[in-house]
């Protein structure tokens, strides 16, 4: 392996080369506006006048004074916890089954990819008629069940499982990532395994989930991170029924950054806004480290990560 | 599609794996496709028709001109242009800038590097509402407001989200070809280009595949920079079609409907295109020994 | 030897009188660009860009249409020193920003402009931020009032509603009006459906003094007792379960229409509900409560502005007035006074005539009660700390989670925050003098306990 490592020195800077792109666009685009949000965070700020420093007032307010904190901290929790592994689930399975060799998978991979790809603006008056309690699909279908549907979105108990079920529509995203790491597990681990006797259950196992697990890791970690951000659906969804209304019922859907969206354009209130920013940052990135800690044991690289 | 070799042909058992299979397959296709073949119903109905009750699947005169209709709306014609500008000029960046960059956080290494990439992370973590206006605020500065260029010039400089995603491909692929072709005196681009790339075809085909929806459906981004209607994207033409008329409590759901499915057919028939990228094990299984 | 020094100066004087000529000449010529924040409504952009160029012919100021797309985006816009000439504001918003100073006193831009003449009385008013200046002018004004199934009335032997009904004898007819065909339990018809949002007309109507620019949630039993009423309707049976129609309710029509209900308090003009065919309708007013005397609702909230960073403000004045007065799309508009409002909606809509409509209009005019919606009934700078914690609470009091007594109990801890909403806004460095002055007069009011 004689001339694989090369000078040292110059391996470092091919490393910097290759992401420089992203380095460069970081540091002219990123950075700026990441250092502004921090320093706004001590401020409090109404974009008209120019900001005031507040120090850790607006931290102080968080955490000790704000009811609404807690109620969107606990509506994104719920959220997360229940979305991040019905989509990956969901997706892993359907994954598997559009890898089988069978005829016409082709038609099946469009019709689940299909509503991942239609617009965010037509997907929220979609679901807003599957959802409708007279004559929406759900409901329809349900009393076809016998069974009487609830009010969905207007509905304390209900609104939120709406918006996880409507997420889960959309789906197809994480399928693809995972039909295309299944794709790439090559066959002759397969056969060795089934040389050494191993069966579906066993080669399940000890093969595809090996093979895939950075992709698991992936969506698991972007599923959190995604989860923890969700405002389009509440936003749209339940903000038009009239104005003020974008939490939902009895603030059912304020999730965490519409409730950070509110303080900010609604509420002139952008210093406090961004002090939420930064506690949710904070969040999320506890649960990636600890997700990346954890991934030590049982995440496998193929191409090994030296 | 592949079969699977070395299975010993018990044809009954295929076969009822197979029933089940497209069993399976079927229910979860109703699913998932009832809410298109709804809209596919409403975008045929006229004003009245689409809150009837009873609701009609199948109008009784379907009005197969509020697809025409979309594309008297706004001009359609001009937004499909410049979301064609946008979306490819943004799908080629992202994949050139990603898989660049991804390449150098999953082979080499340099001082500092797992720290640069929890870095690249955590970007993601911040909602963007916050560095919406100072961003904002910045390309106002230079003048690029009311043009692309806020939409496309970010992703030559990678994605967080699409650059993870290729690291992660780009860990699972075997470094015996990196060895065996620095052993031959080849430099890292040419490894990157020549070895790794073709063998990530399937992730880099997703990769296409999401940024070209992702930018063709990108609602936000246009929102925030484009001003004038001559510059407006299709998804903020379809956006239009949503707003009330002048307090009258009037919006045309049918068009909406009709434009949205419109709309969606280029993202159909790029997957479709996407979708043969996918073989399975071709590359590495070929390859070895 | 005198006529040399008039001489002297005859060329050069000739020569700038033809310039003078050719420069007014020439500025005609050169348009003036006037951004207008307008809606994001296809058909509307239209309808405007098919008038602006004519207008342009006429006076040289091009109207640019920027879509409104949302509150973040207009701020961003205004943080960048980009604010369009035109833009929208409600009762917060045009506060606030003319505090700040953004948005230009229409009143100077005006001075003796012949189009006030035009203006029904009490548009500038409502347009008037709380130094007392006119900072928007109303592009829209519309009234509640109760559409109603004529057939069904008279199948259930009801006489038609007059304009002085009471709430009584609405109960009266809604109970006759409810019914259960299929006998399951659940009513298929209900004798009405009143929105959560027009609760605030009711309480205008029953005499409760909720003015502008209150500081503080403050209940008082006027209120108290049309939300007692409101959620009697629907406990007696008499109206449907308010979050399930919420969750219906995109069509307001679709309900009259299907039958769901036979009266239903909506805007007016509504011009979905004038559209609608297969039901035989009826405008009545708000039914009055008692022999208080009657006081309508009619919307105030919002209207355009100029921002103050403009460069053209006469021109963008021009251009205000066109909108508001010519443009066709917004024709017949409710804030001209000159035009007969109602005469142009029974052009459009023949059977208008018939329906009571007029009479509808004309008493919400003469007994104008205002706008007393709660995002409107605040002041500007307490507003947003009081709505935040006070819709919450309301929605349990519509969905009977909660009591109004509850309700009246949950007050001191809804005014949580106005005292530190009124120490913030005194903190903005840009506010003008004027608007300092009244906001500390209303820190002074908080304090000598006016929201105890």
């Amino acid at each position: 392996m004689r001339g694989a490592h090369g000078l040292p020195r110059l391996r470092g800077l091919t490393g910097y080369a290759f992401i420089a792109p992203w380095l460069i666009g970081f540091v002219l685009l990123t950075l700026g506006p990441m250092i502004a949000s921090v320093a706004l965070s001590f401020t409090s700020w109404t974009m008209l006048s120019p900001p005031n420093w507040v120090g850790i007032d607006n931290f102080n307010r968080i955490i000790a004074d704000d009811p609404l904190f807690l109620k969107s901290l606990w509506n994104t929790g719920f959220y997360v916890v229940l979305a991040v592994p019905l989509t990956v689930g969901l997706g892993l399975f359907l994954a598997f089954l559009l890898n089988q060799p069978l005829r016409g998978i082709a038609f099946f991979r469009t019709v689940f990819f299909l509503p991942s790809v239609t617009n965010m603006v037509a997907v929220s008056v979609l679901w807003l008629w599957v959802f409708n309690p007279e004559f929406g699909l759900l409901n329809r279908a349900l009393s076809l069940a016998g069974v009487d549907g609830p009010l969905w979105l207007q509905s304390e108990a209900w609104a939120k499982p709406s918006l996880i079920l409507m997420s889960l529509w959309g789906v197809g995203g994480t399928m693809m990532i995972f039909l295309a790491a299944l794709q790439g597990i090559p066959q002759e681990l397969y056969e060795a395994a089934e040389l050494d006797g191993a069966g579906e259950y066993r080669k399940f196992l000890h093969v595809t989930l090996p093979m895939i697990s950075p992709a698991l890791f992936f969506s698991i970690v972007i599923g959190i991170i995604g989860s923890f951000q969700v405002f389009t659906q509440a936003f749209v969804m339940t903000g038009t029924v009239q104005p003020g209304s974008e939490g939902g019922p009895n603030n059912a859907t304020l999730f965490y950054v519409l409730y950070l969206y509110k303080k900010a354009f609604q509420e002139f209130e952008m210093g406090y806004a961004s002090a939420l920013a930064w506690i949710l940052f904070f969040i999320v990135l506890v649960f990636t480290v600890m997700q990346t800690r954890f991934a030590r044991r049982w995440v496998h690289y193929e191409g090994g990560d030296r | 599609m592949d079969r699977r070799p070395g299975r010993p042909p018990a044809n009954v058992r295929t076969l009822a794996r197979s029933g089940s299979l497209y069993f399976i397959l079927a229910g979860c296709s109703i699913l998932f496709l009832a809410p298109v073949v709804w809209m596919i119903s409403a975008s045929l109905q006229d004003q009245q028709g689409v809150f009837a009750t009873p609701y009609a699947w199948i109008p009784e005169a379907p009005r197969w001109d509020n697809y025409a209709t979309v594309t008297t709306m706004f001009p359609f014609w001009r937004y499909v242009g410049n979301t064609l500008i946008i979306t490819i000029s943004v799908t080629v960046g992202t994949l050139l800038s990603c898989s660049l960059v991804a390449y150098g956080f999953a082979r080499l290494r340099f001082p500092g590097r797992n720290l640069l990439f929890a870095l690249c992370l955590s970007t993601m973590m911040l909602p963007g509402q916050v560095t919406m206006i100072p961003l904002y605020v910045m390309f106002a500065r230079v003048g690029w407001v009311d043009t692309f260029l806020p939409l496309i010039v970010p992703s030559l400089f990678g994605t967080p989200f699409y650059i993870f995603l290729l690291r992660q491909f780009f860990l699972t692929i075997p470094r015996e070809f990196d060895e065996a072709a620095l052993l031959d005196g080849a430099g890292h681009l040419r490894i990157y280009w020549s070895i790794v790339l073709p063998l990530a075809r399937p992730a880099l085909a997703t990769v296409a595949l999401f940024t070209f929806v992702g930018a063709w459906n990108d609602f936000f981004g246009p929102l925030i920079y484009i001003n004038s209607p001559e510059n407006a994207t299709l998804t903020l033409g379809l956006n239009m079609l949503k707003a009330q008329i002048a307090g009258t409590g009037v919006v045309e759901w049918q068009v909406l409907m009709a434009g949205a499915l419109l709309v969606m057919l280029p993202n159909v028939v790029v997957f479709l295109l996407a979708q043969r990228h996918f073989v399975k094990g071709l590359a590495i299984g070929g390859l070895r020994g | 030897m005198r006529w040399r020094t008039p001489q002297r100066w005859l060329v050069p004087g000739l020569c700038l009188l033809l310039m003078g000529c050719d420069g007014r000449e020439m500025e005609v010529e050169r348009t003036v660009d006037i951004s207008y924040n307008c809606a994001a409504n296809a058909a509307e952009i239209r309808a405007l860009e098919e008038e602006i160029p004519s207008f342009t012919a006429r006076t040289g100021i091009r109207i640019v249409l920027n879509p409104f797309t949302g509150q973040e985006k207009l701020y961003a816009m205004i943080a960048a020193d980009q604010a369009p000439d035109i833009f929208y504001t409600n009762t917060i918003i045009r506060d606030r920003f003319a505090a700040e100073g953004r948005i230009l006193n229409l009143q100077e831009v005006a001075r003796s402009d012949s189009f006030l003449l035009r203006l029904l009385p009490g548009i500038v008013e409502e347009g008037s931020a709380a130094d007392g200046g006119w900072y928007s002018l109303s592009n829209w004004s519309y009234t509640c009032g109760i559409y109603y199934d004529r057939d069904a009335f008279r199948a259930a032997g009801l006489p038609l509603p007059d304009t002085a009904w009471t709430w009584r004898e609405m109960r009266r007819a809604a109970r006759k009006l409810t019914r259960d065909m299929n006998g399951d339990g659940t009513p298929d018809r209900y004798g009405i459906y009143i929105p959560s949002h027009f609760v605030e007309a009711l309480e205008v109507m029953n005499g409760a003094q909720v003015g502008r620019g209150a500081l503080c949630v403050s209940i008082p039993d006027a209120s108290a007792d049309v939300y007692g009423k409101y959620i009697a309707l629907m406990e007696d049976g008499l109206m449907p379960d308010l979050r399930r129609m919420q969750a219906l309710g995109m069509q307001p029509m679709q309900m009259l229409q299907n039958g769901r209900v036979a009266m239903l308090v909506e805007a007016v003009p509504h011009q979905g509900l004038f559209e609608m065919k297969g039901v035989d309708l009826g405008i009545a007013p708000l039914p009055r409560f008692g022999n208080r005397p009657p006081r309508y609702f009619r919307s105030g909230s919002g209207g355009l502005s100029i921002s103050s960073s403009t460069d053209h403000p006469r021109e963008a004045w021009e251009a205000l007035k066109w909108i508001v007065g010519s443009a066709s799309i917004f024709q017949p508009n409710p804030v001209l006074a000159d035009r007969d409002f109602v005469a142009g909606w029974e052009q459009r809509y023949p059977h208008l005539a018939e329906t009571g409509f007029r009479e509808v209009w004309e008493l919400s005019l003469l007994h104008n009660g205002g706008d007393a919606r709660f995002f409107v009934r605040f002041s500007s700078w307490t507003a947003p700390a009081v709505l935040e914690r006070l819709q919450p609470k309301l929605d349990q009091l519509w969905s009977r989670q909660i009591t109004v007594a509850d309700l009246r109990e949950a007050v001191p801890q809804m005014n949580h925050n106005v005292g530190r909403a009124l120490h913030d806004a005194l903190g903005q460095e840009n506010l003008l003098p004027a608007f300092r002055t009244v906001i500390n007069r209303q820190l002074e009011e908080f304090t000598r306990g006016a929201c105890d």
